[in-house]
């Protein structure tokens, strides 16, 4: 394997594979079918040296097979934030990294001819003028550096928060990155703090944990800012379709972006966006997300983002169906039986879970989900954890409905109960 | 400003740590490197950082062999703007207060207060959280969850009172273990021993939002103790076997809502069904079954024996009362 490199430059590559071993978990060589010998081979290197004992091989007749089986809600480190801290860089970019930050280590302020002069005389390291004013840019940029004018000259100093010290000053931070840095929403932000001051969370887990989401940050901060900025955003996306399918064209999309949705039940996480070319709101995977690019002003944002907000009122996901507004549809209506005095935690569960919708006792023993939303299917998933409850579906389409009284014959034939003519 | 950067990445941190001293060696930097490497960094990095063919300068050799320093001081690692805008879209979230008091708050603030931050909330909805998760911002609350927190820390053993799930009055002594969040349920519970006669009687979960009392007692619990028995202990005895079908995307749902759990996968290639072994734990069982049971006849629980039989009686009532509700439809028409 001449040539490979533990760090990597295209993240979008890796996020690709390791989606792919860590959802399915059973596929082989073979299976990567859209991707080079070469390819797979280097990520499912790095893969490995990421996941250490999390790694799963099985040997079949078709190959070996490469997974990630990891209990992740008794993890104290996202073992994914590894492709973060993996990103290649030149020879250059460290011994600047290391040589700068070394020359302003004193809290002094230089202009640009100082530091380059010093990096000729005190380190023995001839670098050009361009090469150290682009560095200084970039750490600008980032916040190590402060740069500031004096009269036509430009002063340079590095930043005074020091990570170690700054996590001290304040009682309570150290845990809080530690609890924080394990959670959805820029999680590895919160590791990367902890790391450069020497701590580690050993103090929680966190249960449900979809430590694949972290891949996806990588997408967030160019829509967060779509969004701050009131921009339009240009997605690319992909379709289940395409990763068995390699010809199968990216989809592009030129969408407002309004929100971003975050299951913690089902593991997707969706940018909910406005179509203008369609005139209807729709929400996007992010992990079928390619890339997101900014664009211009939405003129008219705030108007469209109050629509938008009212019409989340009527979603139970995130899907707004083919309707453009609630009403066209009968509500439905889901009736549970429940006994309020042996099984309480029913009728708790039912008012802890019922998001949108309303519930009201309608009977001895009964209590009817009333549910006006613009896509019914949504609901019928959780309903289904109902199963055993469920005294009647009305309302909503029949197609749902009856796509309901068909799994239930097909599961009762499946678990060895009887067919019922009645519920044909 | 991006999080996928070097200056943030594995090689930069190591480097850093071997810089913090003036003088290294050889062994220091091959072992500091197999320690906060990556699996083959060994492979790939000692050479970049010894001088020879490939380094990159940061060391030069002494006479004496041993590896010098080129830079006069320790690297400083300041907070970037990315890391402090982080720190700042946290200061909203009403979970930091059990671990910051007010006044810490205020100067945390203060200190951030020319930074902008990196998300506001309202550009996030969970969807599906239930709706009842734990009062953050209760006095009561932070109170025991710091004492929780600390018992965690020091192996304090506490004294507790809190109402069960099932609505027992429970109270004891107790040894605590971890700490763990929900953000289905938007809870914290705590992983624990109960104690009797300073000797572990069982192992539970207690819910920081149901607890009425907590208080150190001030005594330590000396016998070591590992959370991975703990884990063991309330493990399934065997895995929930589950037959998953491809109708309907099933095996990508299935895979993406349970890839959370550890689990063993099989692919049969001429059905394209999946074989999925899930681990649990047996405290959670209920749970699991509920959400096999949501995805309706696109999987099937073929084990083991109990979970299988629990799933076939909750199905054989609901056919029972469809079948109810289709007779009465029938006879009101």
């Amino acid at each position: 394997m001449a040539g490979f490199s533990e760090l990597i430059k295209n993240f979008g590559k890796t996020r690709d594979y390791v989606r792919d071993f860590f959802i399915y978990g059973c596929k082989v060589r073979s299976d990567f079918d859209r991707k080079s010998v070469r390819t797979y081979g280097d990520e499912k290197r790095r893969v490995e040296s990421w996941m250490g004992d999390f790694m799963r091989y099985d040997d079949s007749l078709r190959g070996r097979s490469v997974s990630i089986s990891v209990d992740s809600g008794h993890i104290h480190e996202n073992p994914l934030y590894s492709a973060y801290y993996s990103k290649s860089f030149t020879d250059n970019d460290i011994r600047l990294h290391f040589l700068i930050t070394d020359i302003l280590h004193d809290g002094q302020s230089m202009t640009l001819k100082e530091i380059v002069d010093l990096l000729n005389n005190d380190y023995a390291q001839l670098f050009d003028e361009q090469t150290v004013r682009n560095k200084l840019k970039e750490y600008t940029e980032e916040g190590i550096i402060s740069s500031e004018k004096q009269g036509k000259t430009l002063y340079y100093s590095l930043s005074k928060d020091c990570t170690e010290s700054f996590v001290k000053k304040f009682k309570g931070l150290d845990d809080a990155l530690r609890f924080f840095s394990e959670t959805r929403t820029f999680g590895i932000i919160g590791n990367s703090i902890l790391k450069a001051a020497g701590l580690k969370n050993d103090l929680f887990y966190i249960k449900h944990n979809y430590m694949i989401h972290t891949l996806e940050d990588i997408l967030l901060p160019e829509i967060l800012s779509a969004m701050e900025e009131k921009r339009y955003l240009a997605l690319r996306t992909f379709s289940e379709k395409r990763r068995r399918s390699p010809e199968t064209a990216d989809s592009e999309n030129q969408v407002v972006p309004m929100q971003l949705l975050v299951s913690v039940q089902t593991g997707r996480r969706y940018l909910a966006a406005y179509i203008p070319e369609l005139k209807r709101f729709s929400a996007f995977r992010l992990d079928y997300m390619k890339d997101a690019k900014m664009g211009g002003i939405y003129e008219d944002y705030d108007a469209l983002h109050e629509t938008f907000l009212k019409n989340m009122s009527h979603v139970f996901g995130v899907s707004f169906g083919m309707r453009r507004f609630t009403g066209t549809v009968t509500p439905m209506k889901i009736t549970f039986f429940a006994d309020v005095e042996k099984e309480p935690y029913i009728i708790e569960r039912l008012e802890r879970e019922k998001r949108c919708c309303t519930l009201e006792k309608t009977g001895e023993r009964l209590y009817t989900l009333t549910a006006d939303v613009f896509d019914p299917n949504e609901i019928m998933h959780w309903a289904k954890t109902f199963i055993g409850r469920i005294v009647g579906i009305e309302g909503g389409a029949d197609s749902i409905r009856e796509r309901f009284y068909s799994d239930i014959v097909r599961m009762n034939r499946m678990y060895g109960g009887d067919d019922d003519e009645h519920i044909q | 400003m991006n999080i996928f950067s070097e200056i943030y990445g594995t090689y930069f941190r190591i480097a850093a740590k071997l810089l913090g001293n003036e003088v290294t060696d050889e062994k220091t930097v091959r072992e500091t490197v197999q320690r906060e490497g990556f699996r083959d960094s060994v492979l790939f990095l000692p050479q970049k950082l010894i001088p020879g063919s490939e380094d990159w300068g940061l060391f030069t050799r002494t006479p004496e062999g041993k590896l010098r320093r080129i830079t006069k001081n320790a690297p400083v690692k300041v907070l970037t703007k990315l890391q402090k805008m982080w720190l700042k879209a946290k200061l909203s979230d009403p979970r930091i207060r059990l671990f910051m008091n007010s006044d810490t708050l205020s100067q945390l603030d203060e200190r951030l207060s020319d930074v902008r931050p990196l998300y506001t909330k309202e550009q996030f909805r969970i969807t599906d959280r239930f709706s009842d998760g734990d009062d953050f911002l209760s006095e009561d609350y932070i109170r025991n969850f710091r004492t929780a927190l600390d018992a965690v820390k020091t192996r304090k053993i506490v004294f507790a009172e809190f109402t069960s799930g099932h609505g027992n009055h429970i109270s004891g002594k107790f040894v605590l273990l971890k700490m763990e969040y929900s953000p289905k349920n938007g809870r914290f519970r705590v992983y624990c021993y109960l104690l009797r006669n300073d000797r572990i009687k069982s192992s539970g979960i207690i819910n920081i939002g149901r607890l009425t009392k907590i208080v150190d007692t001030g005594r330590t619990f000396r016998t070591p103790v590992s959370v991975d028995d703990y884990f063991s202990s309330r493990k399934c005895s065997e895995p929930a076997v589950i037959r998953v079908t491809p109708q309907r995307n099933g095996v990508e749902r299935f895979m993406l809502e349970f890839a959370s759990y550890e689990k063993h996968t099989v692919r049969d290639l001429e059905s394209g069904e999946y074989t999925v072994e899930l681990w649990y734990d047996q405290f959670d069982e209920t749970e699991l079954l509920i959400r096999l049971l949501s995805f309706g006849p696109v999987i099937e629980i073929m084990g083991p024996p109990g979970l299988r039989e629990q799933a076939r009686q909750r199905i054989k009532r609901q056919a029972e009362l469809l079948a109810e509700q289709r007779e009465e439809d029938g006879h009101a028409r």
